[in-house]
């Protein structure tokens, strides 16, 4: 065999083993999620198949946008704790701005402000942190308190364990109703790939990620970087309460809670490393999202007795997060 | 060795999901599914009602599965209905009113039914009535002790109160302070604080020699944020003989314990937790308990069973209601003896207040004779006096 061919097959053997090693994460974050979908398809050939399907997109479209503005933050290397908290003081203030004014514009009037207040509170939760040098985990825990506080006493001043918002805002069909979230999902990744692929917020916030130092010396604005990419996690949050409000019509004292770890949970399935840095990537908010929504869906339809769920769950994500572990001392990917 | 060994991690966990699924898979005989969502997944309560339904798995041939809800997020409540119905779930028992409207768009879109058990629906009765209970996917609830409006549960800790000073002429209760949960999640606690309050007032007023102090609730102390009970709580209300918690006692019990005033001052509670036998009556401070009985979810079943088997009771009513069933309060040694009879402690299906046959007979399907009078009528005898 002439020895141009067999190198030539060596390179391709290497590359191909190159490949695989260095996107070991994305290929089992995929990989997780075609499992997840071919047992979905299995325990779900009936004619529930369809209703099934929508139940995910609602239930996956929530985590869906929020990790896809955490994404920002995450590629930093930071997280925040008051997510939760955040989602559901603004679903709350929503609700209420919009019963007070009434009808559609109600609702609009309610989401701007929301909007307004979760991109301030993105700004804050970035600047604080640098200006007063501390780690960003400790000022979202500030927010997560605040917030914590506020929705207890929003929820109080109305006397209520449930308020309702008054206006429908949930299309009557459930088919448009997918579609409609579909479509929010798909506009919302389509400018994260946008932001976070093709312009210098994704590629300052990797940078920041793989090491702060150098992306300062480089004249990477920490400040302004760090801002923007809260910022747009806050904006990712207005629309994600909004999205919620539309499923539930309803918020109470605990609206919310629990999306801060469950999006930190969405992101690892999807193969996001938690240290953020270059090989972070977009698609893991929706992969991880779906793999998450589906998993629970999946034990659910499969049968699994309630005792095991949360025990099956925990198994799988200890083997993902040993799976993807790079370091030979670390226990989650970085 | 490294791969091996994380491919063999792989394969395990694909073996477990795959062999914790197979026999639910097969056995997808034909049999009606109801799916119960509870507030816990674990406890005496949650063991109690999952061994009273087993038992009635055969005799009316239905398969349950559970889940648990969240009396906080709806979001999580919907995601569990959808579960539920996804796994093809035929009806829904409820224990939460959260979201309930919305939940109930996703059982008309499914064809799916729900009633409630253990929660009056009160937020839904008040504000949102035309859309949940003429809801024709919405059956019913039962909850326990009666519903908002006409619950007494004061009057119950009042006449414990006047039992055990009764029992006791030595060294009666003079002196009582109260706990609640907060207001926005149990809207009624106050109230029943507020009847205890109006009783021992009348009480007071007829037998001025035997009169019960009781300390007016105090925001800082007294309202407890499903948090346990902090021990200023002693120093708010020093010299009490007694507590009444109308939240449950293991908020308060833990922290009478660690103040080192168990073995002094008495505790009348609702809720009864594992291990409470051993502190109850004359071995310790718990004097009173009020327990749900786990048979009332027989009326959200029978309702669903009948819907789906497309059968009502001749007299049933035009829209869903609320009823309350009756309760089981543990006031003596001896109630605790007959109590301990019950399938709330000892789990078995025999000691049940209705044996699988009863259940059958009350199902319209079944029994064309049974109406729906009959059925709310077994939730009034479930009462300690009726264990066998």
């Amino acid at each position: 065999m002439p020895e141009t061919v067999t190198s030539r097959r060596t390179d391709e053997r290497t590359s191909f083993f190159t490949f695989i090693k260095n996107h070991t994460m994305d290929l089992l974050a995929y990989a997780g999620l075609a499992v997840m979908l071919i047992l979905f398809l299995i325990f779900n050939s009936g004619p529930r198949l369809m209703y099934n399907f929508s139940a995910v997109v609602q239930a996956a479209a929530v985590y869906s946008i929020l990790a896809l503005g955490a994404v920002f933050i995450y590629s930093m290397g930071f997280m925040d704790v008051s997510l939760g908290q955040q989602v559901g003081v603004y679903v709350i203030l929503m609700i209420l701005i919009g019963n007070k004014i009434g009808g559609p514009a109600g609702v609009v009037v309610g989401f701007l402000v929301t909007l307004a207040l979760a991109l301030a509170c993105g700004a804050i939760n970035g600047a604080v942190s640098i200006f007063l040098g501390l780690p960003s985990i400790v000022t979202s825990l500030f927010l997560m308190f605040f917030f914590t506080g506020a929705q207890y006493l929003l929820m109080e001043s109305t006397g209520e364990n449930t308020i309702k918002l008054l206006q429908t805002v949930k299309p009557a069909d459930r088919n448009t109703y997918t579609l409609m979230l579909i479509g929010i999902i798909a506009l919302l990744a389509v400018i994260g790939t946008y932001f976070f692929n093709y312009t210098k917020l994704g590629k300052y916030t990797r940078a920041i990620g793989a090491n702060k130092v150098a992306a300062k010396q480089s004249g990477i604005s920490l400040v302004k970087w760090q801002v923007l990419g809260y910022m747009a996690l806050g904006f990712c949050a207005a629309v994600a309460s909004f999205v919620l409000l539309t499923r539930t019509g309803t918020a109470g004292k605990g609206t919310g809670s629990g999306y801060a770890m469950d999006i930190m949970i969405c992101l690892i399935l999807g193969g996001m490393p938690l240290k953020g840095g270059m090989k972070s990537k977009i698609s893991c908010a929706l992969v991880g999202a779906f793999t998450y929504t589906l998993l629970s869906n999946v034990l659910t339809t499969m049968g699994v007795p309630l005792n095991w769920v949360n025990f099956v769950k925990a198994l799988i994500f200890l083997v993902i997060v040993l799976l993807t572990c790079r370091k030979p001392n670390g226990v989650l990917p970085r | 060795m490294k791969s091996t060994k994380k491919v063999l991690a792989l394969v395990l966990t694909l073996a477990l999901v795959f062999a914790l699924a197979a026999p639910t898979a097969m056995a997808k005989a034909r049999t009606t599914k109801i799916g119960v969502g509870l507030y816990q997944d674990s406890g005496a309560a949650v063991t109690a009602v999952k061994s009273y339904l087993g038992s009635l798995e055969d005799a009316l041939n239905v398969k349950f599965t559970y889940t648990v809800l969240s009396n906080t997020d709806e979001a999580q409540n919907i995601t569990k209905v959808q579960e539920l119905i996804a796994a093809g779930c035929d009806g829904i028992i409820c224990t939460m009113d959260m979201g309930t409207e919305a939940i109930l768009q996703e059982c008309a879109d499914a064809g799916v039914y729900l009633a409630g058990y253990l929660c009056d629906y009160d937020t839904s009765f008040r504000n949102n009535y035309d859309n949940v209970f003429k809801n024709e996917f919405f059956l019913g609830t039962v909850a326990d002790g009666g519903c908002a409006d006409e619950a007494r549960r004061g009057y119950d800790f009042f006449d414990s109160v006047i039992e055990y000073n009764e029992r006791t002429p030595d060294a009666p209760i003079r002196h009582v302070a109260m706990t609640v949960f907060p207001a926005f999640a149990f809207p009624y606690q106050q109230s029943f604080a507020a009847q205890f309050v109006e009783k021992v007032e009348e009480y007071n007023a007829a037998n001025p020699d035997k009169a019960i102090e009781v300390d007016p609730l105090s925001d800082e102390t007294d309202i407890l944020m499903f948090r346990p009970m902090d021990s200023t709580y002693f120093s708010k209300h020093p010299g009490i003989d007694a507590i009444v918690s109308i939240c449950s006692g293991s908020f308060v019990y833990p922290t009478m314990v660690s103040a080192g005033v168990s073995n002094t001052m008495k505790l009348f509670a609702a809720g009864y937790n594992d291990g409470d036998e051993a502190v109850f009556g004359s071995k310790g401070a718990y004097q009173m308990e009020i327990v749900s009985p786990v048979e009332a979810i027989t009326y959200p079943l029978v309702l669903l069973l009948n819907k789906i088997n497309g059968v009502e009771f001749p007299d049933q009513p035009a829209e869903a209601e609320r009823r309350g069933s009756s309760v089981l309060l543990i006031n003596s040694d001896e109630d605790l003896a007959k109590f301990q009879n019950s399938i709330y402690l000892s789990f078995k299906p025999e000691d049940a207040f209705l044996s699988p046959e009863d259940v059958v007979a009350l199902t319209a399907y079944n029994n064309p004779d049974a109406t729906y009078a009959g059925l709310v009528d077994v939730l009034a005898h479930m009462t300690i006096d009726d264990i066998k």
